[in-house]
C-alpha cells in the first residue's frame, strides 16, 4: 500500500510538470509577433527588396534563375504569360505580407516595377 | 439568344478571377485544403487556356465564378471548425 502511494506520487511528478510548461508554446508566439510588428519600424532597404524580389522570381519554376536581372520583364524576357505573371505577383504579396490591389497588381509586369512598387510601399515587410 | 445574352469575359475579367480564387484560397486554415484549391485554379485556368469559342469562355467563367462563391462560403465554414493541431508543412514553414 505504501508502495502504491510512493508511486503514484511519483507519478504525478511529471504530469505537474507538464501543466507548468503548459502556457510556454503561448509565450513564444506572443514574442514572435511582437518581434513581428516591431519589424514595421525599420524600412526595408533597397538592397533586401531587389534581393528578396529577385528569390521569388527565380523560386518560380517556369523561370530559368540564370536569366533573372533586376530589369527583367517577365512576359517579353522570361516568356511566362499573364496568368504566370498573377502568380508571381501572389507569391510578392505573400513574401512581403502585403495586399496588392488588383490595379496595382495589373501594372507590375516587370521585376523593376516590382521592386519600385515594393520599396515605396509602406507596410512591406 | 441564350449565346449572345452571355457574352465572353474580357482578358481583365478573367485574370480578376484567377486572382480571387488564389486569394481565396491562401485564407483556408487547412494546409491541404489550401493548397489543393490553390493547385486546383491553376490547373483550370491552365486547361481552359485554349478556348475559343466564346459561348465555353463563359460557360467557363461562369463556372469558375460559381466556384469562387463556394470556396469562399467554405473557406468561413471551415474557420469556424478550424483544427486545433497545425499541419506539419505549416510548422515546418514557420519555423
Amino acid at each position: 500500500m505504501a508502495l502504491r502511494a510512493a508511486v503514484l506520487r511519483h507519478i504525478r511528478v511529471p504530469v505537474g510538470t507538464l501543466t507548468a510548461t503548459g502556457p510556454k508554446p503561448l509565450q513564444w508566439s506572443l514574442c514572435s509577433s511582437l518581434r513581428f510588428f516591431s519589424s514595421h519600424d525599420d524600412h526595408l532597404t533597397k538592397e533586401e527588396v531587389i534581393e528578396r524580389v529577385l528569390s521569388i522570381v527565380k523560386s518560380f519554376p517556369k523561370v530559368d534563375p540564370a536569366q533573372v536581372t533586376p530589369d527583367v520583364h517577365f512576359q517579353k524576357d522570361l516568356g511566362l504569360d499573364s496568368l504566370d505573371n498573377v502568380e508571381i505577383v501572389m507569391a510578392l504579396e505573400e513574401e512581403f505580407k502585403l495586399e496588392i490591389p488588383d490595379k496595382e497588381a495589373d501594372k507590375i509586369d516587370s521585376c523593376h516595377l516590382a521592386i519600385e512598387y515594393i520599396y515605396n510601399h509602406p507596410l512591406a515587410g | 439568344m441564350a449565346a449572345s445574352a452571355v457574352a465572353a469575359p474580357t482578358r481583365n475579367e478573367v485574370l480578376w478571377l484567377y486572382r480571387s480564387l488564389l486569394r481565396v484560397a491562401r485564407q483556408f486554415c487547412d494546409y491541404n485544403i489550401r493548397e489543393y484549391t490553390k493547385r486546383r485554379t491553376i490547373d483550370a485556368f491552365r486547361h481552359n487556356q485554349k478556348l475559343t469559342d466564346s459561348s465555353k469562355v463563359a460557360a467557363a467563367f461562369a463556372d469558375g465564378k460559381a466556384q469562387l462563391e463556394v470556396a469562399k462560403r467554405q473557406c468561413i465554414v471551415y474557420s469556424l471548425y478550424a483544427p486545433k493541431v497545425k499541419s506539419v508543412m505549416d510548422v515546418k514553414r514557420s519555423a
